[in-house]
């Protein structure tokens, strides 16, 4: 979470909490403000309209830590292993992203119907699948696609 | 352990498919990492190889001897496809090659019980591949324990191969291996692939590389084919065993990267490794064989035994200042021997019992940083044993950036551990927050230079995917013998260059250039550095050696000519100082020559720049008293 990106990843727009304004947080806006902190880094928000402060509670690490150390944990729809709730199984439905990774991915075992539980998110994830226990980066666990648990999936 | 018969020789190849009078000439172990290869070679050949825990290690190919005859034994490193996915899983693919296209040569697939399905995927591959192979079910114990069975008879039936139970590390079952050998053949390869997938695949395999038409995804969907049909397999012949058999091993390894206890184990495990290897190894042994036994013995013995020379350079060269006994060997085996040798055994314990992958998990997002990934914490923390080994190991990255990436760390701030034996002596010697200033100086230009040469050089970084072993309570003859062969290794490269060292010293000093070498550093050592003129010496031979230089420097700081900030500076200097010869040849050999030319001319002004800047800022600061 706390990786530079490497190329600027699409960011949805916020709804400013005291204006209600809609906007897109980061990149230009910021810059074209001449704000001194313009980086990747920064984990605040500024309404161009009101100028509320906002944190970006995806980016900073410590309300990260404290999230976790507090035990509030957001209610996740499942859909890939980095959305599954820590503590929970699923059942691979396929792979998607880069062919080099799935090659690795599917050499370790990975293929539909495999289950899989989800045993922990921090430092990396932590998955078991059957007798195997693997460590992998968030990015590797959003490219396993799992079931929808009701069969809708 | 001789369990390995010597009728295999007369017997020869009886397979029914690929029918041969040729004697067996090769045998093959491969299987997915940590299913016990390295202990099945062990027992079938009576020698040790170095026995990993982790994927990666057995970089180098080990090789033995079946006893009482001449057919080779090669161990191969642990892989999860036959296909090759990174640089030493093409030495696996290049064996089995070989073994397919020579007569007299088989493969015995090492498979973990536990994991049947996983170690099929690999045996389809060998069938499709037709290698004469046989399957042996290693840790069949465990398999036992856990209510795992498996109908060997049934799957030999459906492979077509020998399939054979084994215990590896208490060699039982190792002597049906060795006569099951005259019986491989290729596993059953009539799979019903799609046929999109079927051409393509088989393209594949006759010559490592896709064909153009096959489309990007094609090794992907290969795997997952294959793992179906492994999965059918496994659920005919195998039962379901209990998950939670392992309850102690289970905890302590989710504990070892729980998000808040794996901190306080980590930190444990580094006060111990420094404890055993920093107090006991540098301190009390050292003192032990360099003061008592060098200092009280060997030389007082070499000086009485050279005494009736009457040539005073010959005397000198064997114990006078740059003597070969006084100077060489008692660096080499006295101070720098027992340092490696509590490094190599501390690092052979944390290899076999699994804690390795669980502290790349921990230190993943330090090493993003760097642009590398927790994976690189392997050849990091082996560097810190050898950096040459680790520059080998740095096959194990996935990518080419980060493999030139960790060359470059490592040959810039890793010290090994002869280094760090000897720097943790120094800094022993001086206040805390001295010795503090010598670590965030390197830290610090590793993470700096680190996160500059990410965005420099061009790729891309590797994903984070790696396998956690089962914690394990590491076997002690195991532990000592590869710290046994690591040491061999480690002495056979340093010691030469050890005496080399000294006999430039020797010669610079009889034929009176020493004290040119030594004005000539001047600018440099005295200018920038703030150092006495006498330590241009120590960086010169540093240049054959780090841990040599370091040494000396160890030398001249407990003859009294150092201060706090000298001692320093000459640490953080030696530690970023270019590294040993010996990995020179190795980046060169790795990276290529260019590759290494230019990490050495890029590391050697670093080291000065930064050694002057520490002592600006400890002079600064106000710490020189």
């Amino acid at each position: 979470m706390t990786t530079l990106p490497l190329a600027a990843p699409p960011v949805d727009p916020v709804t400013c909490a005291l204006c209600g304004f809609e906007y897109t947080p980061g990149g230009d806006s910021c810059r074209e403000r001449g704000c001194p902190i313009a980086f990747g880094t920064c984990a605040t928000r500024h309404c161009p309209n009101c100028g509320y402060t906002m944190p970006d509670e995806q980016k900073s690490s410590t309300l990260g830590f404290l999230r976790r150390l507090l035990g509030r944990r957001e209610p996740m729809a499942v859909g890939t292993v980095a959305e599954l709730p820590t503590g929970t199984r699923g059942v691979v439905a396929r792979l998607e992203g880069d062919p080099e990774l799935l090659t690795r991915l599917t050499a370790q075992g990975f293929a539909p119907g495999v289950a899989v539980h989800l045993l922990q998110r921090s430092p990396t994830y932590v998955i078991e699948m059957g007798e195997t226990t693997i460590a992998l980066e968030r990015r590797v666990a959003e490219a396993i696609v799992l079931h929808d648990p009701d069969g809708r999936g | 352990m001789a369990g390995a018969s010597s009728t295999i020789v007369s017997k020869g190849i009886g397979g029914g498919v690929r029918p041969s009078t040729e004697r067996l000439r090769r045998v093959v172990l491969l299987g997915n990492p940590n299913v016990g290869k390295s202990a099945l070679f062990n027992a079938l050949t009576g020698l040790r190889a170095t026995v990993s825990n982790y994927p990666g290690t057995t970089v180098e190919v080990a090789r033995g001897r079946l006893p009482g005859t001449d057919t080779e034994v090669i161990d191969s490193p642990g892989l999860n496809s036959i296909l090759p996915l990174s640089e030493d899983e093409g030495v696996t693919w290049d064996l089995v090659r070989d073994v397919r296209d020579a007569p007299g040569s088989v493969v015995v697939q090492v498979a973990d019980a536990k994991n049947l399905r996983r170690a099929l995927l690999l045996t389809l591959q060998l069938g499709q591949l037709e290698v004469p192979s046989v399957l042996v079910l290693n840790m069949s114990d465990e398999a036992e324990a856990r209510g795992i069975r498996i109908d060997r008879e049934g799957l030999e039936g459906a492979l077509g191969i020998p399939v054979r139970t084994t215990v590896a590390t208490r060699g039982l079952g190792i002597a049906e291996v060795s006569t099951a050998l005259a019986e491989a053949r290729h596993p059953r390869n009539h799979l019903p692939l799609p046929e999109d997938l079927a051409g393509p695949a088989l393209a594949l395999l006759a010559d490592g590389v896709a064909p153009a038409s096959a489309g990007p995804g094609l090794l992907a969907r290969y795997h997952e084919a294959l793992l179906g049909h492994a999965d059918s397999l496994a659920g005919r012949f195998a039962t379901e065993g209990e998950p939670a058999g392992r309850a102690l091993s289970r905890r302590l390894g989710r504990l070892a990267v729980h998000p808040v206890w794996g901190w306080p184990i980590l930190v444990g495990i580094l006060f111990a490794v420094y404890q055993f290897v920093g107090v006991l190894g540098a301190g009390t042994l050292v003192d032990l064989l360099e003061t008592r036994f060098f200092g009280g013995v060997v030389s007082p013995l070499a000086i009485a035994l050279f005494a009736p020379i009457p040539w005073a350079p010959v005397r000198d060269l064997f114990v006078g200042e740059y003597g070969l006994v006084t100077m060489g060997l008692s660096y080499g085996l006295a101070i720098v021997l027992p340092i490696v040798t509590t490094f190599f055994v501390a690092f052979s314990i944390l290899e076999d019992s699994g804690y390795l992958p669980r502290l790349a998990v921990m230190t993943d997002r330090v090493f993003k940083v760097m642009g590398l990934n927790g994976k690189a914490v392997l050849p990091m923390v082996l560097g810190l044993g050898c950096d040459t080994m680790a520059t080998l190991t740095t096959r194990i990255l996935t990518t080419r950036k980060e493999r030139l990436l960790a060359t470059l760390l490592l040959a810039l701030g890793v010290p090994c551990s002869a280094q760090l034996g000897v720097i943790l002596a120094m800094l022993a010697v001086v206040p805390l927050s001295a010795a503090a200033v010598w670590f965030v100086a390197v830290a610090g230009v590793m993470v700096t230079v680190g996160w500059l040469a990410a965005r420099v050089l061009p790729g891309q970084r590797g994903d984070f995917v790696v396998e956690l072993p089962p914690m394990r309570l590491p076997a002690l003859g195991n532990v000592l013998s590869k710290t046994v062969a690591r040491v061999e290794w480690y002495l056979k490269e340093a010691l030469p260059l050890f005496l080399l060292g000294t006999l430039v010293l020797f010669t610079l000093d009889a034929f009176r250039l020493l004290d040119a070498v030594i004005r000539a550093g001047r600018p440099l050592v005295t200018g920038i550095l703030g150092l006495p003129a006498d330590a241009s010496a120590a960086f010169l031979i540093g240049f054959l050696r780090r841990d040599f230089a370091a040494t000396r420097l160890f030398d001249m700081s407990r003859a009294g000519a150092l201060d706090t900030v000298q001692l320093v500076v000459a640490m953080v200097t030696i530690t970023l100082f270019i590294p040993c010869i010996a990995n020179v040849f190795v980046i060169a050999k790795e990276r290529g020559w260019r590759t290494a030319a230019r990490i050495a001319a890029f590391v050697f002004p670093v080291a000065f720049a930064v050694g002057g800047l520490v002592r600006v800022v400890m002079l600064g600061l106000g710490m020189g008293g």
